[in-house]
């Protein structure tokens, strides 16, 4: 069981910039997919969402 | 250790879309479904690149229904959203309305949750059960409701000024934000809480793109009942984000 004396998560300096970037990366592009591409599919099937979430649509 | 940090925000992103499907079906999709009603009426009253009811009362109808609307048109289709002339639109695998905003929420929450993932370990604050509600706030702000201050989430039918312009703008703002609230927040120094307050105005005082003409077919009501719930429920989707995210940080990567 974890105890309350970890206070960062446990990741070297190196895998931590890697993790970032790779998160930032990924998660980036599923929010662009989702919100933002320019495709019709992408746009009718996502439409809700995107109207929900702010994206700017349209 | 990598995989799994990654895999910890995927999951609670997914969790978290689903959430975000059940509470939009309260509010916020019956109030975009009643805007269509008017979007669809009064194509004459529309904004002359409005022509966006072909697109959306294809959506809400059935597909024969949609397509002799659209032939009687005198405006096709192909340009309710400019540079997707190539594109035939239409949901994604023939799903239906409901599992494509699912799908599309899946698909956002896990963007999300790793946006959220990768901003705390860049920043080197970890996200815990007991400050993920405050990082899951923070998102809101710096992705929802700074945003809207010059750009409210619109109602299908409202007017509006060129996409690409408004999605830099947006793009801008919510980095501009992040990074400022960064500042104000993480940081104890008075200079970085001044510098973070001056980035989070900065895109406002820039200013969004706003439409020439704001004459719209929906009604008003219609879009600050919309509005409001819209950040409400974006609101309590990032809370159980953070959250859900502290929680999986916790139990899953400490111990590792």
């Amino acid at each position: 069981m974890a105890t309350t004396t970890v206070s960062s998560v446990p990741l070297s300096l190196n895998d931590r910039i890697t993790t970032a970037i790779l998160a930032l990366l990924i998660g980036g592009f599923l929010v662009f997919g989702a919100g933002l591409a320019n495709s019709a599919v992408l746009h009718d099937t996502a439409h809700d969402v995107r109207h929900s979430y702010g994206f700017p649509c349209h | 250790m990598i995989v799994k940090t990654l895999l910890a925000a995927l999951v609670a992103g997914l969790i978290a879309g689903v959430f975000m499907t059940a509470a939009q079906e309260l509010r916020v999709v019956p109030l975009i479904l009643h805007a269509e009603e008017y979007e669809a009426k009064e194509p004459a009253a529309e904004p002359p690149a409005g022509t966006q009811g072909q697109q959306h009362s294809s959506l809400g109808r059935s597909s024969l229904i949609g397509e002799m609307l659209s032939a009687l048109s005198p405006i096709t289709p192909a340009y309710a959203h400019e540079g997707e002339h190539e594109d035939e639109g239409g949901i994604m695998f023939g799903m239906s309305r409901f599992s494509g905003t699912l799908l599309a929420n899946l698909v956002a929450g896990a963007g999300f949750g790793l946006l959220l993932a990768g901003a705390s370990l860049a920043f080197n604050h970890p996200i815990t059960l007991r400050n993920g509600a405050l990082w899951g706030a923070c998102g809101w702000l710096a992705v929802h409701l700074l945003p809207a201050i010059g750009l409210p989430p619109e109602l299908p039918g409202f007017p509006a000024a060129d996409l690409h312009d408004r999605q830099i703008w947006w793009i801008a703002t919510i980095a501009l934000s992040a990074a400022g609230l960064y500042l104000i927040v993480l940081r104890g120094e008075i200079a970085a809480k001044v510098i973070g307050l001056a980035l989070l105005a900065a895109p406002h005082a820039y200013g969004a793109p706003q439409p020439s003409d704001i004459s719209s077919p929906v009604p008003a009501v219609l879009g600050a009942e919309f509005a409001v719930a819209a950040l409400a429920t974006t609101l309590a989707f990032w809370i159980v984000l953070g959250v859900i995210s502290g929680y999986l940080n916790e139990r899953f990567l400490k111990s590792a």
